[in-house]
């Protein structure tokens, strides 16, 4: 699925990015190639762009280059329950519909 | 004296790793410094003396990767590339070392003398991250110094180190990464080809250049495409791209990174123990707030008011004072000088009309301050993630909205700071909105109008619509160009959301002082200057008819059986008379009211017509150039600007709200105008932009001031 498919709160794993080649270079960069873990943790005021956390960081991208972002769900976000995930659950105004 | 010996330092990182902070303590520089990536755009260069050498320190923007990316990225694999700096620091966030290590793996492959820095050791301690330093020197062959650039510790050991690796005593290990099985291959084949090229350097770097031709890099292509060798190693290239789509699934270029993460993330894994934990941050809270889907944009504009509100209600009792301060000045002065010529430069000139400009350094400040307490918390970032949606609508980007706010403090960085935008449709549509975004030198006109025709409650409150209104305006050309003669793919908007950071107190009070002493002296020089010539202007050629006049009617009041008092006055009442009509016949009045005319419409007599022109010196000449033609016939210290503004009867409300608005859309200061013309490269689009500029004041003035006049 899509990185821009998942939910607040759901964690993955990069299979595949793919963008122009210059936006595909800089997001491996920061971090997201194959096998990178990542959680989207949420979506702006107006939906677009989303923020996750991968490698300890804070990345925000557009959905438009999150569609390039090929992945597979690890865990999602209604599984979780302990620490800041449940955390996030109760407060969680940021989920998208 | 022993001689100095000259090394050549450059600093090179990843965006916000702290390089600027870093060069500044070292060379005791004030080059800027912001909690979020892209505050640095060119490089800098600084110099310090230590023991024997004289060291030459490079700052230099970051950068993510050596195959740039935008502009200003290019700025530094260009300098690390063709200058060839005897050591290269490689600056390192101890936080974020996963990233920041990959960029030191691609400076290891370029084989230059590094040294790597790895700052924010303090952080790392609060944190209680521990990391094996000599595990990690192991692993990529330089040595580590851990540092504090911010709290100036370990800068001695990293001098030493710098020292040291250029004079060749630390041996660096050419430590290679090595990349998967069909890579290396390629890369062996490719550096074959290129060491029998004979028209090849045999001194360059092979091994980097087979590794970025199988990256894809445009320059090392273009550079290698012009032997005959090319056409092998297209060949190979080709090759290469095939194997690794069989065996592996994906192509050379990302092979080649994902195997620069996997022996990133093997040496982080050796290295550096981080402790668990479980529960958020504060960083975490603090972002479930502002970042929140709800709550988001509604404390995005509670921010920027608060910052209004702050520069206003807090600064205006400091204004007073000062303002009453230079009341007082003038009113002890003015008997003390010579009466005529040289108590009216004086005291309509330098202090009217200097004083006018200074009495508003605590607005600035206060406004500074707010500007650098965004860029350094890391709040910055994060307003660029929540208006990103609506600066999409109007074709901007959420990356250009870091500018904009920039340009509330001064267009000029404002306009250099879009480099960071790759597009560049996306940049000159940035560009043309940053004179919209009302800059720190109008806030003077604002806070003198609004506070003598507005009740105090009101007053911040027409301000911050002014500022309102100047970004949707800004909004509004850029969605027109971006939708006629700029129109082009969206920018991709990726960026990194650093950790919040408290700034410290001494860069706060630092930066203060500074923004305060710069105010003083743009008012001692620039400011000063302008109140000279619009004096001399107002006051040359004198008209000797009103001076006869003048002269019979003295010698007719004074011969008059009159009481004293009402001598005085009638003598008050001549001068007030003559004065105005001096003033009328002056250089400065004729031109004035050549230009009235043009712009009666808006409630503007020739008075405030020099005024703006005068403006485009500089935005806070418009209030000198009111205080210095105001003052003309006014008793010395009698009354503040404000006042006297409010008993002319040609100036209203209504006008007072035309000016703000004209103020705020007109042509911005001749430096801005210059800085606009260097980003966009020639002068055809900025004169264009100039006349647009002008025609959208005088409508929305136009517009303003016959509202208000129905309404008020
Ligand atoms: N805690 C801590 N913060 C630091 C240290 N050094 C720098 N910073 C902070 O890190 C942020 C980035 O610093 P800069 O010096 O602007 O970073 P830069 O590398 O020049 O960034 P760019 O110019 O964007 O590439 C600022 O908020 C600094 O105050 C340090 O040693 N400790
Ligand atoms: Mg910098």
């Amino acid at each position: 699925m899509k990185l821009s498919e998942l939910k607040a709160g759901d964690r993955a794993q990069v299979s595949s990015v793919a963008a122009e080649p210059a936006v595909r270079r800089r997001l491996m960069d920061l971090g997201l190639v194959r096998g990178t873990e990542l959680e989207l943790l949420r979506f702006a005021p107006l939906g677009d762009p989303i923020e996750i956390s991968c490698n300890g960081l804070l990345l925000t991208m557009r959905r438009n280059e999150a569609d390039g972002i090929t992945v597979h769900k690890l865990a999602s976000a209604e599984g979780r329950q302990h620490g800041w995930q449940g955390l996030r659950k109760r407060h969680r105004f940021g989920r998208r519909a | 004296m022993s001689q100095h010996k000259t090394i050549t330092v450059a600093l090179a990182g990843n965006p916000n790793a702290g390089k600027s902070s870093l060069f500044n303590a070292l060379t005791g520089a004030h080059q800027r410094v912001g909690n979020f990536p892209g505050v640095t755009i060119e490089k800098h260069e600084g110099y310090l003396d230590y023991k024997n050498y004289r060291i030459t320190v490079v700052d230099l923007p970051g950068t993510y990767s050596l195959t740039p990316y935008s502009p200003e990225e290019i700025v530094t694999r260009r300098f690390i590339i063709d200058e060839k700096p005897n050591v290269v620091v490689n600056v390192v966030e101890g936080t974020n070392l996963e990233r920041n290590l990959m960029l030191t793996v691609q400076l290891m492959e370029m084989e230059v003398d590094l040294l790597v820095a790895l700052n924010m050791m303090d952080e790392v301690e609060q944190q209680g991250i521990s990391i094996d330093l000599d595990q990690l020197e192991q692993l990529f062959g330089s040595h580590i110094v851990p540092i504090s650039a911010r709290n100036h510790k370990g800068l001695d050991d990293l001098l030493d180190h710098i020292v040291s690796v250029s004079e060749g005593r630390i041996e660096i290990r050419k430590n290679k990464v090595s990349f998967s099985a069909e890579v290396e291959k390629a890369i062996d084949k490719i550096v074959g080809m290129l060491c029998h090229e004979p028209a090849l350097d045999k001194a360059a770097n092979h091994r980097w250049m087979a590794i970025k031709l199988l990256e894809n890099d445009r320059e090392v292509y273009t550079q290698v495409q012009k032997y005959p060798v090319w056409v092998k190693i297209e060949l190979a290239l080709q090759e290469a791209i095939s194997e690794c789509g069989m065996l592996h699934s994906t192509d050379p270029e990302a092979l080649i990174t994902e195997d620069r993460h996997a022996f990133v993330r093997g040496a982080m894994q050796e290295c550096v123990r981080k402790p668990k934990t479980t529960r958020a941050s504060a960083s975490d809270y603090i972002d479930m707030v502002v970042l929140n889907r709800v709550l988001g944009l509604p404390v995005f504009f509670l921010v920027v008011w608060a910052i209004f509100q702050l520069t206003f209600t807090l600064g205006k009792p400091l204004m007073e004072a000062l303002a009453y301060s230079f009341g007082l000045l003038s009113e002890t002065v003015a008997p003390h000088l010579p009466a005529g010529m040289v108590r009216s430069i004086f005291v309509d000139g330098v202090i009217s009309g200097v004083g006018s400009v200074v009495v508003f350094l605590p607005n600035i400040v206060l406004l500074f301050m707010g500007l650098s307490f965004l860029e350094a918390s890391g709040y910055m970032a994060r307003a660029a993630f929540v208006i990103d949606k609506v600066m999409h609508r109007f074709g901007l980007h959420g990356k250009s909205f870091i500018p904009m706010i920039t340009g509330f403090g001064c267009s000029i960085p404002a306009i250099m700071a879009t480099r960071t935008l790759k597009s560049r449709s996306d940049r000159l549509a940035t560009i043309m909105t940053i004179p919209f975004m009302s800059c720190g030198a109008k806030l003077p006109v604002y806070v003198l109008l609004a506070g003598a025709f507005f009740p105090p409650a009101m007053a911040a409150n027409v301000m911050f619509g002014i500022y309102l209104l100047g970004i949707a305006v800004g909004l509004w050309t850029a969605w027109l160009l971006k939708s006629t003669v700029l129109k082009s793919d969206s920018e991709p908007f990726v960026m990194e959301l650093p950790p919040y950071r408290w700034p410290t107190l001494t860069s706060v009070v630092f930066q203060a002082r500074m923004k305060a002493v710069m105010y003083l002296k743009k008012a001692g020089t620039l400011i000063l200057g302008a109140v000279i010539l619009i004096w001399v202007a107002s006051n040359f050629p004198r008209s000797s008819a009103l001076d006869a006049e003048l002269a019979t009617e003295t010698a007719r009041i004074e011969a008059s059986a009159v009481a004293l008092e009402l001598k005085a006055e009638q003598r008050q009442k001549l001068e007030a008379r003559i004065d105005a009509g001096q003033l009328e016949y002056s250089i400065a009045g004729r031109s004035g009211k050549l230009l009235e005319p043009l712009i009666r419409p808006l409630g503007f007599d020739w008075r405030i017509g020099i005024a703006l022109v005068t403006g485009l010196a500089a935005k806070e000449v418009v209030v000198s150039t009111l205080g210095t033609i105001f003052s003309i016939g006014h008793a010395a210290g009698e009354t503040s600007l404000s006042e006297i503004l409010r008993s002319e009867p040609g100036f209203s409300k209504a006008t007072a709200l035309s000016l703000m608005v004209f103020v705020l859309l007109y042509i911005p200061c001749v430096a801005a105008v210059g800085v606009m013309k260097k980003e966009v490269g020639t002068w055809k689009p900025v004169l264009f932009y100039s006349a647009y500029v002008m025609l959208v004041a005088w409508i929305a003035s136009f517009i303003t001031y016959h509202l208000a006049l129905l309404w008020m």
